[in-house]
């Protein structure tokens, strides 16, 4: 298909432009759930890596959980990582006490978290934008 | 629970139950010219509680649980058991509320109208409606402002206000006969310490006030007002909403009330001083 | 084919140079840009991209032909159209 041509008859008046923008962009905002409002809970939420029903798993550099003793993996973290600290990291620093590559398997954990594994609840929220 | 203490704050009635009386004591102290809930029957329950029991002497920690719950929230010191009182209370209502739109604002009264204040933690909209609280205006509430989905008014709920770090001594200064709450070091948001509402706060609790200023304040900036736009107000505060979505079309008709309706402005201010000048003019202006 | 979602679902209050847009079926609240008010009043019955670019065009002059196929992929993403 193509446009109408541009010429404007005699006597006609003058369209306005409809701006169609670009294919890339986008002319719709959804508006999704603000959880994150709570914000005093937001950050004492807790992370556990791996969470609860994974416990023992160790933690491969790219964040899935793999059995214990791996080589290259990562040992579980000694103890939960707070909302705040995550929040952080997920920003790009590193989980408190944690060196970089073990922070980075850590940090990747947490991205994959899925609804029903717990401390998916407290990841979601940090995502949630705040007004 | 072993300790309970029931108050009604503005619309809303709370039964708080605590395994410890320490926190239980603090709230009777400070809440203590509020009401009872209707007819003894309070609409949130909000429990404060030891995950383990030898948590209730051994560094005792304290869960917050209630009627509704974010799972894996991680425990506060005993020490800071006001603070956890509150926090659950603030949870009840995100969580739960259906009777009002509520938003994370701040607001203050005069001549039955009200100033709404919201923004992030930090813009200050705490801090300035306890100092507009000193200079005549009535304060209804720092946390949530409670919009009635019938008729767009804003409901009271003046819960104590809390004020972090330097505001604290700000607010300490300009209102040397208020009560206030203990100072708490070391929470996750810092330094907290907790205003009580004055009596003229309370005592009219339940009137509510037409909405008729919205200011998006930020603060830490030169001097600076600028209206805001409709569309601009309207996603600002579907996420300064904790209720907006669950309440459906009814939240969405409320909300256009107040963009249709109420003059919105942001005021960048550098110090309190500067924005309580801004916010009167606007005000006198409206 | 494509048709926008029944007027009864749709509550449609323009702003400014956004509208809002509650949708009953769903219950999600959008925020709209032109062109999707446009396209969503020439949706009213159903039809072509070809028709639709046609329709349009006898109202306004269409900066980008293209970009017509991406906003009504974008409005059938929403819920407010559908492709029949």
């Amino acid at each position: 298909m193509s446009d109408e041509p541009s010429e404007i008859p005699q006597g006609a008046t003058r369209r306005r432009a409809l701006m169609l923008g670009a294919v890339g962009a986008s002319a719709i905002v959804s508006i999704r759930p603000a959880l994150a409002q709570v914000s005093a809970s937001i950050s004492t939420c807790e992370i556990q890596v791996p969470d609860r029903a994974r416990a023992g798993k160790y933690i491969a550099a790219d964040g899935t959980p793999v059995p214990a003793g791996t080589k290259g993996a990562f040992a579980p973290a000694s103890r939960p990582f707070t909302g705040q600290e995550v929040k952080q990291a997920l920003a790009g620093g590193n989980l408190p006490g944690i060196e970089y590559e073990r922070s980075q398997a850590y940090t990747k954990y947490i991205r994959r978290l899925q609804s029903g594994t717990s401390g998916f609840t407290c990841f979601a929220s940090l995502q949630m934008p705040r007004g | 629970m072993r300790h309970r203490f029931d108050v009604r704050i503005g619309p809303v009635g709370f039964r708080i139950g605590s395994d410890w009386l320490g926190p239980i004591t603090q709230l009777e102290e400070l809440y203590r010219d509020y009401p009872e809930p209707r007819d003894g029957i309070p609409d949130f329950t909000v429990r404060l509680f030891a995950a383990r029991p030898w948590r209730r002497f051994v560094r005792p920690a304290i869960t917050i649980a209630g009627d509704y719950t974010i799972p894996d929230a991680a425990p506060l010191p005993l020490a800071q058991g006001l603070l956890a009182a509150e926090m659950g209370m603030n949870l009840q209502m995100a969580l739960a509320q259906r009777r009002y739109l509520l938003l994370h604002a701040s607001a203050v009264e005069r001549d039955g109208r009200a100033l709404l204040m919201t923004g992030e933690s930090g813009s200050g909209k705490s801090t300035l409606a306890a100092l507009l609280s000193a200079r005549g205006w009535r304060l209804m509430g720092d946390e949530f402002a409670l919009v009635d989905l019938d008729d767009g008014s804003v409901h009271a709920f003046p819960r104590l206000l809390s004020l972090k770090n330097e505001a604290i001594s700000v607010v300490e200064l300009t209102l040397p006969a208020a009560r206030f709450g203990p100072r708490m070091e070391g929470t996750p948001k810092g330094a907290i310490r907790h205003l009580v509402p004055n009596a003229q706060a309370i005592e009219a609790m339940e009137l509510p006030a037409a909405p008729a200023l919205l200011l998006f304040p930020s603060f830490g900036f030169v001097a600076e007002t600028r209206p805001v736009p409709p569309s601009e107000v309207f996603i600002r505060l579907t996420q300064a909403s904790t209720n907006y979505v669950a309440l459906g079309e009814r939240g969405f008709d409320a909300l256009i009330r107040i963009v249709a309706g109420v003059p919105a402005h942001a005021i960048d201010y550098p110090d309190t001083a500067s924005a309580v000048t801004q916010v009167e003019a606007l005000w006198d202006a409206l | 084919m494509y048709r926008a979602a029944a007027p009864a679902t749709l509550r449609i209050v323009p702003l400014d140079d956004l509208t809002a847009i509650y949708h009953r079926a769903s219950g999600i609240t959008h925020l709209v840009a032109s062109p999707v008010p446009e396209l969503l009043a020439a949706l009213s019955e159903p039809l072509t991209l070809v028709r639709l670019a046609k329709r349009l065009g006898e109202e306004f002059y269409l900066s980008d032909g293209e970009a017509l196929a991406a906003r009504l992929d974008e409005l059938v993403a929403s819920g407010l159209a559908e492709q029949l």
